[in-house]
């Protein structure tokens, strides 16, 4: 009699658990058999801050009834939280990654979750240096819209003008110049160490210098054959950011300084100069429109460098969702969105950027970043060309901070780059390194 | 869990049902016991007791973002926190320094808020209500706002110490190796210490009149009002007290992460934010073990405090 009963009370909760999971499940499917549509996940930085991409994509609405619901998450979080959802498999339907060659293959693993392009015909329009950043075991899977990534010291003309100052060739011409600049009350060179990652430029985008320097160093170091500790040059490097820290010419207490407040600093010309990228002029200028026409560039003397670093990946590339419910309407937006007209609406209203990695789009360079290319060497920067250096660009951010601080060695801050590398490696089974 | 709720809600239909139909004897009882115990048990377990098992395993593995495979790997990563890398033992020093100089200044803070409280001054709630209510605000706009007021250059502390004349006073206080784990301390605590105060305000409303009135006739003063009967009756309060702070302190993660993020260099970094930074490079696996070391910490230290502080209260 009692087992009757409690065999009783069993089924009923049974009973009316499965009828609640089945009325939530309903609730899917019908929403399934409606319109469409696609979530769009992106860091703050990888779709422009005009949001051309989202008026896009309400025209693409008006056009095709698809919706494309963006879920824009500050950059410092994303890198971390697209991983997550990449292993849960709740990444949406696309996702903006930042990419390059050696880094994207392990952060996304596009075989298990990203849509095969490699045969799309928008593929064969992009950018010969671009598509290895989106590319792995020769298939494609991801679509940029990245202008080819240069790092210059912008300086402020009027400024070296007043102190009959030229822009450095050298570090010892750095140096002298900067002494100049401070003398007159002015931060000499913008550092930003609170931003995190900002700092860490000087060690990674003089990487051509470091192959000029010594031929075959990005080899060896892919190959484990020569540590980052052995990199004399880079040492060098480091050691001049910590002298021009002690020297005072990023600012005192500049180790509360971030990058947004160095475009204010640089317009109101209370900082001489600070490491931008092409069409910073544009930036700058229409903030502070005093700052027309006083902009001028150069490469970044450390280490006495004097190549142009180029990253050929370094911005983010979007993915279609291999496992996303709708993958035909995602190829879809992606055939839409790099239709010609399209892709020259979002260079002509995104951020600003001089170059699309698109060949068919006529870059906006002016006669002086023409020229001075074609006056230097180019070469890629350090951390698209060897391995474990991007994933711990924060890392090295906070090593340097310490630094600054006076809680760590460049010594240190090498042993633990080298460190942090073969533990990547070793995670990932990098045969080199066993 | 509003699934839990409407099991809970059937299985009680079902029980007053089963009730209905027959005299409710002790041998039903139990049977009408268990079938609640089993209810509850079942949620708390898979939402709860589940996932942390489940990490406890995680941390004998090689589980990371970068393969599908988990390996088993025994105690390799408890070997690398523990003795490979002198960083992790800096993170596990500056968490138990952390949580041994928050407790303390909430401990006496609170205390003493909570008496000037309680003496009869105006406007008692008044002053209770905004110095707790910092404790509902959430760290990010705690932290944004004091990385505002602690801001070298503009901060409202600097600016101030700096209008009269205190310049040797003014630091960089998030960017100094010197003062960022204070400055993050005098903030934490700030913060806190209104909830300290409301549990002593109720600790010191239980204690009789009639103590202090008897002490009075005595001819005891103040001092020994506090010592001999004020802090022996608190004694279940404090060890209340001591428990959260020290469970809180030591899973410290947004007070660091929202001010300094571990800077400069890994001065403030503590063990949530190491486990935070793990889980973010992809090592999951050694995520989970820094949790489980943090879980066995806490453990240990909250039974011995409560074995010690009940001692007290029994004498």
């Amino acid at each position: 009699m009692m087992r009757k009963r409690f065999l009783f009370s069993l089924v009923s909760v049974l009973l009316l658990s499965t009828l609640l999971l089945a009325g939530c499940n309903s609730g899917k499917s019908s929403e399934g058999s409606g319109k469409v549509t696609l979530t769009f996940g992106t860091s703050q930085s990888g779709i422009p801050r005009t949001g051309i991409m989202q008026t896009m994509a309400k025209e693409y609405e008006q056009e095709t009834g698809v919706k494309i619901d963006f879920q824009v998450v500050p950059d410092a979080q994303w890198r971390d939280l697209i991983k997550v959802k990449l292993a849960s498999g709740e990444a949406p339907d696309i996702f903006n990654v930042d990419v390059d060659p050696l880094s994207m293959p392990a952060n996304v693993r596009p075989e298990e979750n990203a849509i095969d392009l490699t045969n799309e015909e928008f593929t064969g329009r992009m950018s010969e240096e671009i598509l290895p950043t989106v590319s792995h075991n020769d298939k494609v899977y991801g679509v940029s819209f990245a202008p080819t990534k240069i790092w210059y010291v912008y300086y402020n003309k009027r400024i070296f003008q007043e102190l009959g100052i030229e822009p450095p060739t050298s570090y010892a011409e750095f140096k002298a110049i900067s002494q100049k600049i401070k003398d007159k009350d002015i931060i000499p060179f913008y550092q930003a160490p609170a931003s995190g990652w900002y700092q860490v430029l000087p060690l990674f985008e003089t990487g051509p210098n470091y192959e000029q320097m010594a031929a075959g160093t990005y080899e060896k170091l892919n190959n484990n054959e020569m540590k980052v500790a052995d990199m004399t040059q880079l040492k060098t490097v480091i050691e001049q950011l910590k002298e021009f820290a002690d020297l005072g010419y990023f600012g005192k207490d500049f180790l509360s300084n971030t990058v947004e407040a160095g475009i204010e600093a640089f317009g109101q010309e209370k900082a001489a100069m600070l490491l931008r990228v092409p069409g910073t002029e544009k930036e700058v200028s229409e903030a502070y429109p005093a700052m027309k026409d006083n902009m001028g560039f150069f490469v970044m003397p450390w280490g006495d460098n004097q190549t142009i670093g180029v990253n050929p990946g370094g911005s983010a590339a979007m993915f279609g969702n291999k496992n996303s419910k709708h993958p035909e309407e995602v190829l879809k937006f992606f055939r839409w969105i790099t239709e010609h007209d399209h892709l020259q609406r979002v260079f002509d209203e995104g951020e600003g950027n001089l170059t699309i990695c698109w060949p068919e789009i006529e870059p906006k360079l002016t006669q002086d970043y023409i020229d001075y290319e074609k006056n230097h060497e180019k070469g890629t920067v350090m951390q698209a060309a060897v391995k474990y250096i991007d994933p711990q660009w924060m890392d090295i951010g906070k090593d340097l901070s310490g630094m600054f601080a006076g809680a760590m060695t460049p010594d240190q801050i090498l042993q633990n780059i080298d460190k942090r590398r073969a533990e990547q490696a070793k995670v990932l089974k990098d045969e080199k390194w066993q | 869990m509003l699934i839990s709720f409407y099991m809970q809600r059937a299985l009680a239909r079902s029980c007053i049902w089963a009730g209905r139909k027959g005299v409710i004897g002790y041998e039903r009882e139990q049977n009408l016991s268990l079938v609640f115990f089993i209810g509850s048990h079942c949620v708390i377990s898979a939402v709860h007791r589940c996932p942390a098992l489940l990490g406890i395993y995680y941390s004998f593995t090689d589980w990371n973002s970068y393969s599908s495979e988990k390996n088993f790997i025994g105690l390799e990563h408890f070997r690398t926190i523990l003795a490979g890398d002198p960083t992790y033992l800096l993170f596990i020093k500056n968490t138990v320094l952390f949580t041994l100089v928050t407790s303390i200044a909430k401990t006496v803070l609170g205390l003493f808020l909570a008496l000037l409280l309680v003496s009869g001054v105006k406007a008692a709630n008044l002053h209770r209500m905004i110095i707790f209510s910092p404790q509902v605000l959430s760290f990010l706009i705690i932290g944004l706002v004091f990385k505002s007021l602690l801001d070298p250059n503009n901060g409202f502390v600097n600016v101030t110490l700096r209008s009269i004349g205190l310049d040797v006073l003014a630091q960089n206080w998030l960017g100094s190796l010197t003062w960022a784990m204070p400055s993050i301390m005098a903030v934490d605590t700030w913060k806190g210490m209104g909830y300290i105060m409301v549990l002593f305000i109720a600790g010191l409303l239980a204690i009789p009149r009639d103590y202090y009135e008897a002490a009075s006739i005595d001819g005891a003063g103040f001092g020994q009002k506090l010592f001999r009967i004020t802090i022996p009756m608190l004694m279940p309060t404090i060890t209340i007290a001591t428990v959260l702070n020290i469970t809180y302190g030591l899973r410290v993660f947004d007070a660091v992460y929202v001010l300094t993020n571990g800077g400069p260099g890994n001065a403030t970094d503590v063990i949530n934010t190491a486990v935070y930074s793990s889980f973010a490079k992809g090592y999951w696996g050694l995520g989970s073990a820094l949790s489980t070391i943090l879980f066995v910490i806490m453990a240990i230290i909250s039974f011995f405090i409560i074995r010690l502080m009940n001692r007290k209260v029994e004498y």
